[in-house]
């Protein structure tokens, strides 16, 4: 027979294993160069314009230009005898919490892994941070916080999908730019949207009014909000979807004068004179 | 100890509305730390803040640990006495804005802060008495965590500072004095304590990264903040290799490419014709040296002790060189390695503008202040397009002011004003608004906790607290 089970939306911490929403597939996974490296070389690009090599040649680059060092190179934190004895002294002893986070050794994309797990599984963010000292009324408090963090999710992704039209636009601007955000709060205090001077103020199809601002209880609830996760704070491509400039590789970055098209590849006169 | 955690709180006589719970004690003495990746600003805030002079209360102490070429290693401020830095490498305890690697940052803030006595030379942040000491650290937004509470672990446990409060670096900025920056008619209220401004779009570019964050009275509107993971480090190591491809190999000279950096670079506000006048003067062979795009860059010779300069390029240097003694170019010109710098100059900061020029899926800066405004209501586009504050190093880049002007100008909308400016002193100024929120007894109090706070409720509290979850 078929068994029906209610999968929970809640993390309920099971030590082994937990259901993991997936969030469709995504493409800095894809990029992982162990992850089914040949099958995926010569596949058009996640990107849409460029392969999966290009877009790991891309990744390596970046990582590369994110390095401090050229080399890895180990620089370890001088040996300090005087530190126990002397200057230690006044101190009080080291606590277990100082002595683990000393001694971890891992890199922030560690952390950040770690992050991107726990908010997969709903327990990330900072309300799923549970106090050393976390008394069950701590606890309480640090699921409401959680259950408003989700409800506060939804909302803030709607925000962040929707496209800049509304600043792109450079044409007068009309009430209905007014996004709903603002909506429920313009009848309140009279908060009427101010006229823009302009010659055509008389024209009831070319006055243009600016939005108004919004009230104290918006700006309070947006005060409120917790913050966005690292990745989900990272800048998007652009709007406008200009394309990008090409320059041809190695010699030609940059030094030839012209910006290329990305089909055209400069013959070696042009620079060998 | 004991006495001094007895002691009553400090009440400030403007808050009688407020009365302040008598059991908290947060300590009178504040200490300010911008930790940033590549330099922390660290002082005490004056009593009296409201002058300019008050900068000079701040220290700058590079934040890493160096091993230089004879395998010495070298921390925090002693970098001062490096005088070769050829094949200098880095340890840096931050990454990507965040303090990550608290073992070799300990090292650094005890050596900074902590070891020692105080002499005249060190007592502007040297840190006596932690327990009678309320620290104001700086973040970079959207920190994990994980990592937020490894900080405030360390600041509470190891060091036991007396009060605390972690906040994010570009809020700080809405506190300094912008209103005459902006050239805004400044409030008569001389007397009325010391309040943030009311809309600041702070943009920071620092050294591992670029934020966009919304201000709205000293607090950030968390979704409009945005992040480009380009910063100082990635132009330095940018032009490191293009330079190393076309002409030295200096991939091991992060330092000296650093330095050549910010003495060559800057942003071009007419990127295709910039590239064609460099393309021009380089195809020149004749006539000496001359005005233009190209630079010589001489790098430094720590054998000589000489210092790496610029100087006008020559493009028959070259062949003069070859010529040797003959030419007569005296023996110093001879010995000197020239770098020729010419598009380089303009292309590499102008990846913050055109990251995809490296191949970056990710807007420039103009284009990420959209994306911030994009998530905010309406009402206060253009309230914020109007205060654009630039702070870090980056803004420092001569051209990058005008650039980003003129390009959010045209995209913005119409009917708003833009105003950009940049920060008097951009890399202290995070720094300087710190010390104007501890001058305001009131807000600071409302955003810190007290060490027995910090002991009664543990870490996790503590950053829900500082989450404002609690």
């Amino acid at each position: 027979m078929f068994r029906v089970e209610l999968i929970s939306d809640t993390s309920t911490a099971t030590p082994g294993w937990s259901y993991a929403p997936t969030r469709g597939f995504d493409p800095t996974q894809a990029m992982a160069p162990t992850l089914g490296r040949k099958r995926g070389i010569r596949d058009t690009g996640k990107g849409g314009d460029i392969s999966s090599r290009q877009a790991n040649a891309i990744a390596r680059h970046l990582a590369e230009l994110d390095r401090e060092n050229q080399r890895d190179v180990s620089i370890p934190v001088p040996v300090r005898q005087a530190r126990e004895a002397g200057a230690r002294g006044t101190r009080a002893k080291t606590t277990s919490n100082v002595r683990r986070i000393l001694q971890s050794q891992k890199t922030f994309r560690n952390h950040l892994d770690d992050e991107e797990a726990a908010i997969a599984s709903g327990s990330g963010g900072v309300g799923g941070m549970q106090g050393a000292g976390g008394a069950s009324v701590v606890a309480a408090k640090g699921s409401k916080a959680a259950a408003m963090r989700r409800s506060a999710t939804p909302a803030s992704a709607v925000g962040i999908k929707r496209p800049s039209a509304a600043m792109g636009a450079t044409g007068p601007s009309t009430p209905a730019r007014v996004t709903t955000d603002a909506e429920a709060d313009v009848n309140d205090e009279g908060r009427k949207p101010k006229l823009i001077k302009s010659e055509y103020d008389n024209d009831p199809l070319l006055r243009s009014y600016a939005p108004p601002v919004p009230s104290d209880r918006i700006m309070q609830r947006l005060l409120a909000e917790p913050p966005l996760s690292y990745n989900a704070s990272r800048a998007k491509p652009q709007a406008s979807g200009r394309p990008g400039r090409h320059f041809c590789s190695v010699w030609c970055v940059l030094v030839c004068p012209i910006e290329k098209d990305p089909g055209w590849s400069c013959s070696t006169d042009d620079f060998m004179n | 100890m004991g006495t001094a955690k007895a002691r009553a709180p400090p009440r400030t006589p403007a808050t009688p509305t407020q009365p302040v719970e008598t059991s908290r004690y947060l300590p009178e003495k504040t200490f300010i730390i911008d930790n940033g990746a590549y330099m922390i600003k660290a002082g005490y805030a004056s009593h009296a803040p409201a002058s300019d002079e008050s900068i000079s209360g701040c220290s700058s102490i590079p934040n890493a640990l160096v091993k230089t070429r004879d395998n010495k290693i070298v921390i925090g401020a002693q970098l001062a006495t490096v005088s070769d830095w050829n094949e200098a490498m880095f340890r840096r305890p931050v990454e990507k804005g965040y303090v990550v690697n608290w073992e070799a940052e300990r090292e650094i803030w005890d050596q900074s802060f902590f070891d020692g006595k105080v002499t005249s030379r060190n007592q502007n942040y040297h840190i006596a008495d932690p327990e009678d000491t309320t620290l104001v650290l700086t973040e970079a937004p959207n920190a994990l965590p994980i990592l937020q509470r490894h900080a405030d672990e360390m600041v509470m446990e190891e060091w036991g500072f007396g009060g605390y409060a972690r906040c994010l670096g570009p809020t700080l900025n809405a506190w300094n004095e912008i209103h005459s920056l902006f050239g805004d008619p400044v409030s008569n209220t001389s007397d009325a304590s010391i309040l943030p401004a009311d809309c600041l779009l702070v943009v920071d570019s620092g050294y591992s990264h670029t934020t966009v964050t919304p201000v709205y009275k000293g607090q950030a509107l968390q979704r409009g903040i945005r992040r480009l993971d380009l910063g100082g480090k990635h132009l330095t190591n940018y032009l490191k290799e293009i330079v190393s491809m076309r002409q030295y190999n200096m991939v091991d000279e992060t330092y000296i490419m650093n330095e050549v950096k910010e003495a060559v670079c800057y942003v071009s506000n007419d990127f295709s014709g910039d590239l064609e006048k460099a393309w021009k003067s380089g195809q020149k062979r004749q006539g000496g040296p001359e005005e233009g795009i190209v630079l010589d860059y001489v790098l430094p010779d720590p054998n000589a002790n000489k210092k790496g300069f610029i100087r006008p390029h020559d493009p028959l240097l070259h062949a003069k060189k070859k010529k040797g003694a003959v030419s007569g170019l005296s023996a110093e010109v001879l010995s000197e390695d020239v770098l020729v710098l010419g598009n380089e100059r303009f292309a590499v900061p102008e990846l913050l503008f055109t990251p995809g020029d490296i191949g970056m899926k990710s807007a420039g800066v103009p284009d990420m202040i959209l994306q911030s405004l994009s998530v905010l209501p309406t009402g206060l586009h253009s309230a914020f397009l109007a205060n654009v504050l630039v702070v870090g190093g980056n803004a420092l880049i001569p051209g990058f002011m005008e650039r980003l002007e003129t390009e959010l100008r045209q995209i913005a909308s119409a009917e708003c004003v833009v105003r950009v400016r940049r920060a008097k002193d951009p890399v202290h100024s995070t720094w300087l608004g710190g010390t104007r929120l501890a001058a305001n007894r009131e807000e600071l109090s409302k955003v810190s906790i007290t060490r027995q706070e910090y002991q009664e409720y543990g870490s996790g509290w503590a950053v829900r607290r500082f989450a404002g979850l609690v």
